[in-house]
């Protein structure tokens, strides 16, 4: 467990710092946290408090923070990503090699080569297919890892292990264990931010920002898709300002007291820390939320004006704002299964990109712009892939692919990762990953590995057990990857 | 060293023992190698329809006997069996999920000591799918076992308390002290009721000297018509209870589906038998007694008890869903939520696949199906709307009858006089025109409008006044107006003594329709196998066979009822387990099992094993009496002991063993209804169609009822009668795409299809809710009332019942001190603020509306000291100490 002291003022905290107006009750709250950090660490003896105070992390970190931008149902690599000559040869021919299905009795055995093309794009000449015209733009700020494998068969089991370590329900997510191991760069924002889709929640729902057993304080802070994007942020006239400052001082008395005859109960605690947060982020959040402080020429870039990306690249434009002001992780969705294309894929995969393409480049190129890129983590992928094979061999149009979680592609930017480099590779058919292997485990090493986090050190005592991400499983830093 | 002799002392163990059931330590085919080798293995060699390699793992002999590479292992001999070399180089199995060395070792052993099996072994095995004895004797399948209690050295006051005390004991643990009377009526009243206990009931059982006061105390809850109402909502999340059919974005009102509500609350207020409250939610109209008499109220409550199965989320009626697949997923849905709320097992999981995890093959999922589908016939499909059981009866009908045709003799009337009064205007009208033109006009008007010729047109465009009709009569004729106004109230209160039609959903079959239930590969409607028979889960066969439906009288299939009645059998080893878990859970926070809807292995393993089976037992036993049930928990130890930690509970940070009863957060409906019990305006009206809910200004949704254009503009009033928005929040519409606000925070159940238990979070939306939402503001303001109106104006007297009423204590002294000295600094900033500007009120808000009567003045603004008291009873109300439970 990091020791509980501050990082030097960081450029990101000089940012927040200037760019809102810090009113009063904000200032108590700062100072309040400030009084925190000054406190001695005390020795072990007594419970232990968990709060979003900042963290050192085992070593010196590059990523402050992530953006996870997650394909839910599992993005087709060999259409975009990851190119099969072998594929387009064979393409209608009987897959000459054994194929893992998701149940073994089942499905075609068919060869579908891409209906796509693909290209070299940027220096590095990256291979990018003509589905994503503008992740090709940014390709030479991107990490393409195209050997991902979870090897679990079915959607919810593969986003366990991606987010938890674990295939079952119940356990601390990704982004929880982040902010446990580093706390919050914000105290008028929360740490753990989650975006989802407005038309459903993604598989899982609202397990991808669950704090499983790690104290509540961790847990994601979902921002509504359509307004009020956070509900009840405004207090009525009457208690704006001093009257609602001394009603939180009063009730924070309240809890405390309460909280001192039940010692150790950690949900008081977060309620009580939730409050702070809750009377912060009245104005914090609204600042933070308000798109009309971008220029036309940003929103343009996001695809804010156009019908099919509007509400991506508004998220996607929240998750940098949100980053710019300290929230330590965003994730971004995608709706429920929209990239499970088991039939029609010759349409469902193009909208799909249509609606995520130009806002994730605009997302890279932002940051980048912004000398954010460095110091935040992008992340592009989902759960699985797909078979190289068809399924639901119904004619050309309502062909599909099935399930693939034994080689996948994702892409990274920023944050300390290389960009324009491939790393690893899937047969020659694009089913297994075969050349430098990431698993979950592997990916959980390297990017808490940015975060400064070694994830072997990185533990939650519980019932007398040292619990971690890795969960007891060998996960490798992939140095390959990183700059 | 322990483990190499005993390896080289079992190594000359003689072979001609090995098949015998022995009972020493070394390591078994069925207990420890069989598991090995379905989790890596038997895929590929074994359960698929060729084994690759000709390798088939499922049996030792077939281990044995090897594949084409010859036998896989040489007995005794690890290092030269095939099997081991195989698994030590890392060709097998493929790809990343590999043994662990503890787990080489353990085969190593295996084949070292002999390779053993602790049975003998089935002379055939059949191809593809199946379950092996070992999953058979997997905990959840065997028959309940009623132990003996065990005779523990501790306070015990229930069988309940022995069972926890040994697992306690074996940790060096023992239960808390009990609880003080002031928390435990408070807990218990929560528990029980979803309300606080009111500052009389809290004295009168403090104050109690009888030795049996807390036994009184739960019966007094148990008998509370709000018993139902708490309850009641924790089965109805189970069932996926809405008021909306969900399935499209219109997600459009589904009507009369209260009533189900209703029954569940009636059900549970009567402690109906929970056997018999499953056996009509499934199969009421096969129960009923044929030809139903609708005027019988017992008739009615069964065929409304199947709304149950009217509950999965169906967008088959929304204007252009693909129909295939939308009753496809509403089929699908009800299979899941039935398996999910009576087995425990996640028998959805096998829709497209065989099972990974549990002995649930993929026809077992079909098989359920089977029992669904004489009801829910994806080729004869009733869209939502024509579900609706009318309960008129042959004399409501004729009686209605009568009626219209008594108003229509008053329309026919009407009309007549309506034509008249028409005719003489006109007639008063031409009367005024130049003489030459009066032919003319009547000739006009006598020529239809399209027929008209210029002339005719301009004469009428001319002289506006010959264009009278029944529509602008009133401006030439006030008199005859309210003539024919009175005749239409007449016909109106003439149709108003129709007997009323009340509508029941249900589910019933089409009587001698069986359609035929196709297993679908890959879960896809569009791809048909072969046909499925209903049944129970294949695991059970065994156990408790599911015997053939029997048609019943009136032709219904019988299928339902067959479900219904393996399902309630005492000797089904899921269903009282299941339900027995669930309304531990609602108790403790938590079940035995730790997970209600999943029995199978992905699932938690029960904390009390034995506990759990002589619960279910007694359960059983004692007539599925829910009461009862509570009674036995409820009277323990475990629930009656404090919930403070110490160093010894600290070592059990789940309080999985039940060292002390758990602190929990109070769950949605409790916070809002608390909320409204404490301010005083609950409003306890039982029963009937939902208070309705809609979407402010602001896109939030609160009570109210919409009246708005399509762009959103408000076209009038949205408030509803007074009080109305104040009952409890059971009877709050559940509109799938806009569940209210206040519950919605506070993890009200996500119907998707169903809920198996509630999350219990602390986001910062909830901070941000109780400080600043427009339900909170309202309650912390009528509370303030509350207290003004029973408390007088001494601020001491003020803060001390607030205190009371909010907490169920008296403050101690200090605390009302501080309590004073915050309202005095508020009162003096309200005092030396500028006066707020007029409220800006956005006027669909719920709170701000008044009844249908004449309109009120509004109230004068609060006083600043009025003021300072309300912000006062805020802090009370969004407190710790009033959110949870200890």
């Amino acid at each position: 467990m990091p020791s509980n002291t501050s990082f030097p003022m960081t450029r990101r905290q000089a940012l927040h710092s200037g760019t809102f107006g810090v009113g009063t009750l904000a200032l108590a709250w700062i100072l309040n946290r400030d009084q925190l950090l000054a406190e001695p660490a005390k020795p072990d003896l007594e419970r232990k408090r968990f709060d979003l105070a900042l963290k050192k992390p085992h070593h010196a970190p590059k990523a402050k923070a992530m953006i996870s931008l997650f394909m839910q149902g599992g993005p087709s690599h060999m259409d975009l990503l990851d190119p099969k000559s072998e594929l387009t040869k064979l393409d209608g021919k009987p897959f000459p090699g054994q194929i893992k299905y998701d149940n073994a009795a089942e499905a075609s055995s068919t060869v579908l080569g891409s209906p796509w093309k693909f290209a070299k794009h940027g220096q590095s000449g990256i291979d990018v297919s003509e589905l994503l015209p503008h992740t090709a733009g940014v390709i030479d700020d991107i990490c393409v890892v195209r050997s991902m494998h979870t090897d679990v068969n079915n959607h919810v089991q593969s986003i366990h292990a991606l987010n938890t370590g674990r295939i079952v329900s119940g356990h601390p997510t990704l982004g929880s264990w982040v902010c446990y191991g580093l706390g919050s760069e914000t105290q008028t924002l929360p740490a753990f931010v989650a975006l989802p889709d407005p038309v459903s929640l993604p598989v899982s729902t609202t397990e991808h920002w669950s704090n499983g057993w790690l104290p509540a304080v961790y847990q994601g802070t979902v921002v509504r898709p359509r307004e009020p994007r956070i509900p009840n942020l405004d207090p009525p006239p009457y208690l704006k300002g001093e009257p609602q400052q001394k009603l939180l001082k009063y009730l924070e008395e309240l809890n405390r007291d309460h909280l001192s005859k039940r010692p150790g109960e950690l949900d008081l605690e977060a309620r009580i820390a939730s409050y702070g947060l809750a009377a912060q982020m009245q104005t914090a959040a609204k600042e933070a939320l308000d798109l009309s402080q971008e220029t036309e020429a940003i929103k343009n870039m996001y695809g804010m004006n156009e019908p099919a990306t509007a509400d991506y690249g508004a998220r996607c434009l929240i998750a940098r704002r949100l980053i710019e002001r300290g929230v330590r992780f965003v994730q971004v969705f995608t709706s429920n299964q929209f990239w499970d294309n088991h039939g029609s894929i010759r349409t469902t995969l193009p909208a799909a990109c249509k609606k995520t393409d130009k806002p994730a480049a605009a997302l890279v190129r932002d940051l980048k712009q912004r000398g954010l890129l460095d110091s935040t983590l992008v992340m592009w992928g989902g759960e699985m892939g797909r078979l190289p094979v068809i399924q639901n061999n119904a004619g050309p149009a309502k062909v599909g692919r099935d399930h693939n979680t034994y080689g996948f592609t994702m892409w990274f930017a920023g944050g300390g990762m290389k960009g324009g480099h491939v790393h690893g590779a899937t047969d020659e058919f694009g089913h297994h990953a075969i050349e430098n292997k990431v698993s979950q485990h592997d990916f959980h090493a390297t990017l808490l590995h940015l975060f400064g986090l070694d994830a072997k050190k990185l533990v939650y005592s519980r019932n007398n057990q040292e619990l971690s991400l890795l969960d007891g499983h060998e996960g490798r830093i992939v140095k390959e990857i990183l700059r | 060293m322990h483990f190499l002799t005993r390896l080289a002392l079992s190594v000359m163990i003689p072979l001609a023992v090995v098949s015998t059931a022995i009972a020493d330590d070394s390591p078994q085919f069925n207990t420890h190698i069989r598991p090995l080798f379905k989790a890596y293995c038997t895929e590929c060699h074994g359960e698929s329809e060729k084994p690759k390699g000709g390798l088939d793992l499922r049996l030792r002999r077939f281990v044995l006997k090897g594949g084409k590479g010859g036998p896989s292992l040489v007995v005794g001999k690890p290092d030269e069996s095939l099997l081991i070399e195989k698994i030590r180089s890392g060709e097998m199995p493929p790809g990343k999920k590999k043994l662990t060395p503890a787990e080489v070792d353990l085969l190593s052993k295996w084949i070292a000591t002999g390779a053993k099996v602790e049975t003998d072994e089935p002379a055939t095995l059949a191809t593809g799918f199946q379950i092996a004895p070992e999953d058979r004797q997997f905990w959840a399948f065997q028959p309940i076992r009623r132990l003996a209690v065990p005779k523990v050295e501790d306070h015990v006051r229930t069988p309940i308390d022995a069972f926890l005390a040994v697992k306690l004991h074996d940790k060096q643990m023992r239960f808390s002290a009990e609880a003080d009377r002031v928390t435990i009526i408070r807990r218990l009243t929560f528990d029980l009721i979803g309300l606080p206990p009111t500052t009389a009931e809290i004295d009168a059982f403090v104050a109690d000297q009888d030795s049996q006061a807390y036994e009184k105390l739960v019966d007094r809850l148990l008998a509370s018509p709000r018993y139902g109402e708490r309850w009641a909502r924790h089965w109805l999340d189970v069932a996926g209870y809405a008021d909306s059919e969900g399935g499209s974005p219109e997600d459009p009102l589904r009507a009369n589906a209260w009533k189900y509500r209703d029954y569940v609350i009636r059900a549970m207020n009567k402690d109906k038998p929970f056997d018999q409250f499953i056996r009509e939610q499934l199969a009421g109209d096969e129960l009923a007694a044929t030809p139903w008499n609708l005027t019988d109220p017992e008739t009615v409550e069964k065929l409304t008890a199947t709304g149950f199965l009217r509950m999965a989320p169906d967008g088959s009626g929304a204007p252009g869903a693909d129909q295939k697949l939308a009753r496809n997923a509403v089929v699908t849905d009800t299979v899941k939520i039935v398996s999910s709320a009576f087995l425990g097992i996640t028998v959805g999981c096998a829709q497209c696949h065989n099972h990974r995890y549990d002995p649930v093959p993929q026809t077992d999922f079909y098989r359920l199906r089977a029992f669904l589908e004489p009801g829910y016939d994806p080729a004869a499909w009733k869209p939502p709307a024509a579900r609706q059981l009318s309960l008129y009866t042959e004399a409501d009908r004729k009686k209605a009858a009568e009626i219209e045709t008594e108003a229509a003799k008053i329309d026919k009337d009407r009309l007549a006089k309506q034509q008249t009064f028409i005719d003489q205007t006109f007639d008063k009208e031409v009367a005024k025109l130049p003489e030459a033109l009066r032919e003319p006009a009547k000739l006009a008007r006598k020529t239809p409008e399209a027929k008209r010729n210029a002339e005719q047109k301009k004469l009428m465009q001319e002289h506006p006044s010959l264009n009278v009709s029944a529509g602008s009569l009133y401006l030439y004729d006030s008199k005859a107006a309210a003539e024919l106004k009175k005749l239409v109230e007449q016909a109106t209160e003439v149709r108003k003594k129709k007997p009323v039609e009340e509508f029941v959903r249900v589910l019933t079959d089409t009587p001698g329709k069986l359609p035929p239930t196709h297993l679908h590969h890959r879960g896809d409607p569009d791809q048909p196998k072969q046909v499925v028979a209903p049944g129970g889960l294949t695991v059970l066969d065994d156990v408790l066979p599911l015997p053939n439906p029997q048609a019943v009288p009136g032709g219904s299939s019988g299928r339902r009822l067959a479900l219904a009645k393996w399902l309630t059998d005492p000797k089904h080893p899921l269903t009282a387990r299941v339900i027995v878990n669930r309304i531990w859970m609602e108790h403790f926070g938590r079940g035995l099992v730790g997970t209600p809807g999943d029995f199978g292995r992905l699932g938690e393993r029960p904390t009390h094993p034995e506990l759990l089976d002589w619960l279910a037992s007694e359960f059983v036993s004692t007539g599925w009496s829910l009461k009862q049930l509570h009674r036995l928990i409820l009277t323990s130890v475990a629930y009656r002991q404090s919930s403070a930690r110490n160093a010894k509970t600290d070592t059990d940070p789940d309080d999985r063993l039940l060292g002390r009863y758990p602190l929990r957060r109070l769950d949605a409906e409790a916070v809002r209804d608390a909320s409204l019990a404490v301010s005083g305006k609950l409003n306890l009206e039982q029963f009937g169609p939902p208070v309705p809910v809609m979407e402010d200004d602001a896109g939030m949704a609160v009570i109210g009822k919409a009246n708005r254009d399509g762009a959103g503009y408000k076209l009038g009033d949205e408030s509803l009668p007074t009080g109305q928005e104040s009952r409890r929040s059971i009877y709050v519409q559940v509109r799938r795409s806009k569940p209210l606000v206040v519950l919605d925070v506070f993890d009200w159940a996500t119907i998707e299809p169903n809920c198996e238990a509630r999350k219990s979070s602390t986001a910062t939306p909830q901070s941000l809710l109780l400080l600043n939402n427009e339900f909170t503001l309202a309650q912390a303001a009528h509370f303030a009332d509350r207290v003004r109106k029973e408390a007088g104006t001494d601020p001491r007297k003020q803060v001390t019942l607030a205190w009371r009423l909010a907490y169920g204590t008296e403050p101690q002294s200090i605390e009302a001190d501080k309590a004073i000295a915050f309202v005095a600094s508020q009162t003096n900033i309200f005092e030396s603020a500028a006066p707020p500007p007029p409220p800006m009120k956005n006027a669909a808000a719920p709170t701000k509306v008044k009844g249908k009567g004449p309109i009120e003045p509004p109230p004068p603004p609060p006083t600043a000291a009025e003021r300072a008291l309300t912000v006062y009873c805020q802090a009370l109300l969004i407190s710790n100490r009033f959110l949870y439970v200890d």
